[in-house]
């Protein structure tokens, strides 16, 4: 990386300023590891690979609903952008199936609590 | 977008009828032929509770509580056909979040600076650059900032101090050695958001005139001080560290040391001895760290979460920061809500909020089937509240007030089955074992009161010793040489002051309200609602539960350890508590 | 200059003044027992006994370490301040053991006496003594760290005064303790013995190993024949024990008490350092105006100092004077010519020396050329403050006790020799007789004003014979390291010397500063028990060492000349480097 000026300091801020993109974050902050982040993601990793789903999976940190990690954001265009909590194996690979590829919602799994 | 409907039963007790409202929606909407237009989705948590059932509409976000089956179908009509609110129950949203501190956790990779950048990352920076520091100085002035960590020092006075005393080499320590139970604010953000922080540390550094900044954080952080060392390379390699950053005439860099697991180091003079590599005793001030810190050179400390604001502070204005929260608090404050409460986690609200708002607004209130009896906040610096006081707003000075202090914004949440002369020895016991040994008020007050506090809790206690206990609190209060041992008495202050009863059933009648003392309490099945299910049997970790399911269970006194775990596991409540 | 209000009485001092100081001006005592009168030590706040008030606010200052700002309205006593000091004492009471007859420190124990002033007449609190065992390892301090109340002075004293890091506090909460670093033994330890924790300790957690009962055993053993020798600084100490002013020199009553006591001969460590400059001068001069063998050279008198270069410094070595130290040369003497010309067995002839210096303890069994006697030349060495409690037992009247005379031939002294005690003494009495030693020529003026006082490193020259001698003294051993890195500095650039000649002594202010000296050391002690070493130096009619009638004779006969091979074998010794910790 060059060192930047101010200029370029902008120009890179331009560049990566969120495009409207699917994706799915992983909390993945000592709350959220301790709690099984790491195979929450490996899987949905998998999941995606395999159904070659239109979604880009990413690392976060912590947003703060620890009680119910592992939690995963998923944003799809066009479908609200939800979090569900207390992820397991078997949710990681229904969000891949149902929510990103089939648009569907999933029930009994969305936490939807006051962050922002 | 099309419409989206959460659904959740949120009544405390009783059934849940999440699923029947679920079917009753569901069945509408196929009246309608709008099953496939909209999703119906029945979720965990809907961010309202004890409400009954509530019932939120997207994209509008429309919130309806209380609904009765009755409304359904106005629900149904006037908002998801309709696109507007059904009045009846529509209501507005309770207390929120304010995210300043946390405002990319959880949102962005922390260990991406692209990201970071992204979110208008180091444009403070590049702002106070390229003008005096003196105008950041001012800056931090007008927004009223108060040290996160627990004394709640106005930022910019420090930053003042320090940038005004004689020294051509000066120092910026991160304060990064969260040690209060339950508090884990720093963790979090130096986790989820390095990059603001040392943003934060850098302009602290251009405005007091330091060229080298150290990050001390506790050796027991090892993703925050692996999440901080990546980002210090990623500035470095991007030149925000290093030599005349962004051009300028400033350079500086950052150092990282780990802390070895005392608490008390996390009290700024015992830091730097700690950081020179001292044993991490405090010292007495004056000399203030402003004028003598660290290897004798004016230095100025900050906490992880006051340096989280700052890049935001700059870059909106002193003005926009002061706008938030109360006269003489601003801005907002991030707490660690633990405990009994359904929602443990991070919030972060404005400065003033009640505590009902964050403990049953935000936090969902207790856990199942239970009641909130207080709050301890500021960890064991700090004191009780009780759920009658839970209309006080947060700020610096109304916990004060409250006999309690903000400290780094621990918030536990205790219930009905917290004892509080116990709660208080717990608070104690944290403050005896990390007290540095360095003062005679503090080492041997401590422990003293600990065994005062002892014999209360195991029915041995008498009046005389609640005395001493007072008198040796107040000796502590003033006679300690820092802050840990100054304050290690409120717990025990504070519950007496609220809860003096509590202390008397303990010293008079020998018996512990809460049923929390093991020594005080007794666990009996009482045979005539006994089902015989063995469900105590199992339970009990100590088998001190005998008998079979034809005749009945008994639980032996001698070898009963008072956990109460058969009293959780007996459906039937055919355990006596007592 | 600051103006501030103590008690509502007006008080101006310098700035920087801490209240507890500025208090003493309007009369007032403020309590404490961390904070040592001594300006070397740093106030570590650790007891909380002296807290104040602002007036007028519910603040409450520790008056040890808080400067006296301009405008301040300070209150010491008031019923609020009086009762938490209670509480805090009675909460360090009921930390500590209740064995006040049996201490080393009884009737003179710092707790004991704030425990008495306040009139505590009961435990208020349950005893909570931890269970630690004594260190009596190194056979000259004792350590009691049970009976310690965590003040933090021994600490700094040894970590900073002196530079050794030998104790510290280990563990924390109500398990905090002083020990060793490293929880291993002190002899294993890196300490030097210079005893400056056992003179500060304010309690009798740290005591030197008490020998009377041994010196008693031994004098009063009919088959043995029992000498004794007095260092100089103890003759300008003792004196307080027995309520003489500060300084005040008590030579010839300490004589009279000790013949009293029934030693047989009572000699004065003063003439053996008289002999001490006959050999370090002449090695100086050697080195010096003869070009034999390394400069700068070091003085050695100070066991404390040659066991912490032995430690710390070992590339030193070779500029070592290998002169022993008086008390160690006078041993010697004693054990071969005195006996010699008294016809006595040295077998049966005991040594006991009186010395202001725990370290001297050790240094009786350094090495096997401390037995170059073939008996080991010194047998017991007691402290300023067992030979005090000694004379108690005697049941003798110190203060009333006649003048009497040293015996003969190991007594008379110079006025070199007394001034061995203070720092910078060796120093002037080496350059007295170094002088004439070179020029052949007697000193007009025998005075070398420079080379006293108590700045922690002296530098300064001295013109011989037109040759510039240039020379350094440093006491305290934290003032060593700056000495000895100008000398490696130059050593490495090839630039001339900085000095020619330096002086080492480990205690501030020197022997009268000594770890075995009575308690309550201060600067203003330290500098009164100078003053009382130098008037003995000017009540002197032989100033300088080699004027000595008794040690010219010795020299002419016994040892020949300064040097020689029996001196050599006699008087002299060797060093080698020592790891820092033994184990």
């Amino acid at each position: 990386m060059e060192k930047l000026t101010k200029d370029g300091l902008e120009k890179l801020r331009q560049q990566h300023a969120a495009a409207d993109k699917n994706y799915i974050k992983v909390g993945f902050s000592s709350c959220g590891i301790a709690a099984g982040a790491q195979e929450v993601y490996d899987v949905l990793c998998e999941e995606v690979r395999k159904h070659n789903a239109d979604v880009e999976i990413k690392k976060c940190g912590c947003v703060g609903m620890c009680s119910a990690e592992p939690l995963v954001e998923v944003r799809v265009k066009n479908m609200p952008r939800v979090f569900y909590g207390k992820v397991d194996k078997e949710t990681a690979i229904k969000i891949v199936e149902k929510h990103v590829g089939a648009k569907m919602l999933l029930n009994d799994r969305i936490y939807d609590m006051k962050v922002s | 977008m099309g419409k989206t409907v959460f659904i959740k039963d949120t009544t405390i007790g009783g059934k849940d009828r999440t699923r029947d409202v679920y079917g009753i929606l569901l069945g509408v909407l196929r009246e309608r032929g709008l099953e496939n237009n909209v999703q119906l989705v029945r979720v965990v948590d809907i961010g309202v509770y004890g409400q009954g059932v509530v019932v939120r509409v997207l994209p509008e976000n429309f919130l309806y509580t209380h609904v009765e089956d009755a409304d359904i179908v106005g629900i149904v009509e006037q908002s998801l056909i309709g696109g507007k609110p059904f009045a009846a129950k529509l209501v507005a949203e309770g207390a929120r979040q304010l995210r300043i501190v946390l405002r990319n956790c959880g949102v962005i990779d922390p260990e991406s600076i692209e990201e970071y950048i992204a979110k208008d990352g180091y444009q403070a920076l590049a702002k106070v650059l390229s003008d005096t520091p003196e105008k950041t100085l001012q800056e931090m002035k007008t927004s009223g900032l108060r040290g996160r960590g627990g004394a709640g020092f106005p930022t910019g006075m420090k930053w003042e101090f320090t940038r005004k005393s004689p020294g051509a080499q000066k120092y910026i320590i991160c304060n990064g050695d969260e040690g209060d139970p339950g508090a884990y604010m720093d963790r979090s953000v130096l986790e989820g958001d390095p990059h603001s922080v040392i943003e934060g540390m850098i302009i602290g550094g251009y405005a007091i005139g330091a060229s080298k900044g150290y990050f001390y954080i506790r050796a027991e952080y090892p993703l925050a001080i692996e999440r901080i060392e990546k980002a210090l390379h990623q500035c470095r390699e991007a030149g925000l560290l290093g030599k005349n950053i962004f051009g300028s005439s400033f350079s500086f860099d950052v150092e990282i040391r780990l802390g070895a697991g005392a608490f008390v180091c996390g009290e700024e003079t015992a830091l730097i001895a700690s950081i020179e590599g001292k044993r991490g005793y405090p010292s007495p001030r004056p000399p203030f760290p402003s004028v003598k810190g660290l290897w004798g050179k004016p230095t100025c400390i900050n906490n992880v979460e006051t340096l989280a604001n700052i890049p935001v502070i700059l870059l909106k204005g002193g003005a926009w920061f002061a706008g938030i929260g109360t006269a003489s608090s601003k801005g907002t404050k991030v707490f660690a809500v633990t405990g009994k409460v359904k929602n443990s986690g991070l919030v972060e609200v404005p400065m003033g909020t009640a505590i009902e708002d964050i403990v049953y607004g935000i936090g969902g209130g207790a856990l199942a089937g239970k009641s909130v009896k207080a709050i301890q906040t500021g960890g064991p610096s700090g004191g009780v509240i009780p759920k009658e006081h839970f209309s006080t707003k947060v700020d610096y000075e109304s916990l004060q007030q409250m006999g309690s202090i903000m400290g780094s914004g621990g918030m536990i949440v205790m219930d009905e089955d917290d004892c509080m002369p116990d709660i208080a020895k717990f608070y104690l016991g944290f403050c005896v074992d990390e007290s540095c040994g360095k003062c005679a008020p503090c080492r041997i007050g401590g422990t003293q009161m600990l065994r005062l506090l002892t014999k209360v809790t195991e029915g041995e206690g008498t009046p005389k010793d609640l005395e001493q206990l007072e008198q040796i609190s107040h000796a502590m209060q003033k006679a300690s040489l820092c802050g840990l041992g100054q304050t290690a008495p409120n717990p025990v202050l504070s519950t007496l002051h609220y809860y003096r009863a509590e202390y008397d059933a303990h010293v008079k009648n020998k018996k512990c309200p809460a049923c929390k003392c093991a020594k005080l309490v007794r666990f009996l099945i009482m045979s005539e609602k006994c089902v015989k299910c063995g469900m105590c049997f199992k339970a009990c970790p100590v088998n001190a539960i005998s008998g079979n399911r034809e005749s009945g269970y008994l639980i032996d006194q001698t070898k009963c350890i008072r956990c109460g775990q058969c009293f959780e596991a007996c459906k039937p409540r055919a355990i006596s508590r007592s | 200059m600051v103006k501030a209000v103590i008690n509502g009485l007006k008080v101006e001092v310098p700035e920087g003044t801490t209240i507890l100081e500025a208090a003493k001006k309007v009369q007032t005592k403020i309590p404490t027992l961390c904070k040592h009168p001594d300006a070397y030590l740093h106030a570590s706040a650790a007891c909380g006994i002296c807290i104040v008030r602002v007036k007028g606010t519910k603040k409450m200052l520790r008056a040890c370490c808080t400067p006296l700002d301009e405008g301040m309205d300070i209150v010491t006593h008031d019923p609020e301040i009086v009762s938490i000091r209670r509480t805090v004492l009675e909460l360090i009471l009921s930390n500590h053991p209740n064995e006040c007859l049996t201490c080393g420190r009884n009737n003179n124990c710092e707790l004991q006496s704030a425990v008495a002033d306040f009139g505590i007449r009961e435990e208020f609190f349950k005893k909570i003594v931890p269970n630690i065992p004594k260190d009596d390892s190194t056979g000259n301090i004792v350590l009691e760290p049970r009976k310690c109340i965590n003040c933090g002075r021994c600490v700094d004293v040894c970590q900073n005064v002196q530079d050794v890091w030998a104790l510290t506090f280990l563990q924390r909460g109500i398990n905090t303790r002083m020990a060793p670093a490293g929880d291993i033994s002190l002899a294993e330890s890196p300490c030097v013995r210079c005893g400056q924790c056992s003179a500060h300790c304010p309690t009798g957690a740290i005591v030197e190993k008490d020998d009377t009962q041994l010196a008693w055993k031994v004098l009063r053993d009919s088959e043995q024949y029992c000498v004794v020798q007095i260092a100089p600084a103890v003759r300008v100490a003792l004196g307080e024990a027995f309520g003489f002013p500060l300084g005040k020199n008590v030579t010839k009553k300490m004589y009279a008490a000790l013949r009293r006591m029934g030693f047989k001969a009572i000699f004065d460590t003063n003439f053996a350092a008289d002999v001490t400059i006959m050999e370090e001068a002449s090695e100086f001069v050697e080195r010096f105006a003869h070009g034999k063998s390394v400069l700068p050279l070091i003085t050695t008198c100070c066991p404390s100092w040659v066991d912490f270069m032995e430690k710390f410094h070992g590339d030193m070595i070779p500029h070592f004077s290998s002169a022993k130290s008086p008390h160690e040369m006078m041993g010697v003497l004693v054990k071969t010519y005195y006996a010699e010309k008294n016809k006595l067995d040295p077998a049966k002839l005991k040594v006991i020396s009186v010395m202001p210096c725990t370290a001297k303890k050790f240094e009786i069994s350094r090495s096997r050329e401390m037995s170059a006697s073939g008996y080991q030349d010194v047998d017991v060495v007691l402290t300023t403050r067992e030979l005090a409690r000694m004379i108690k037992q005697s049941g003798i009247d110190f203060a009333s006790l006649p003048d009497e005379d040293c015996d003969h031939i190991l007594g008379e002294y110079s006025g070199a020799g007394t001034i061995f005690g203070a720092t910078g003494g060796v120093m002037e009495a080496a350059l007295r007789t170094a002088y004439s030693f070179v020029t052949g020529k007697k000193l007009s003026k025998v005075e070398f004003e420079n080379v006293r006082g108590l700045k922690g490193v002296k530098e300064t020259s001295v013109n011989i014979d037109g040759k510039e001698v240039k020379i350094a003294i440093a006491h305290g051993l934290a003032n060593v390291e700056y000495v000895l890195n100008e000398v490696r500095k130059a050593q490495k650039e090839n630039r001339p010397l900085p000095y020619h000649f330096i002086e080492v002594m480990a205690c501030p202010g020197g022997c009268v500063g000594g770890g075995g000296q009575p308690y309550g050391v201060t600067d203003e002690l330290r500098v009164a028990r100078a003053k009382g070493l130098y008037s003995d130096d000017e009540a002197q009619a032989v100033r300088c060492s080699h004027e000595n009638p008794y040690v010219q004779q010795l020299y002419k006969e016994f040892l020949g000349k300064p040097l020689s091979e029996k001196a050599e074998k006699l008087l002299h010794t060797h060093y080698q480097k020592l790891p820092v910790y033994r184990r």
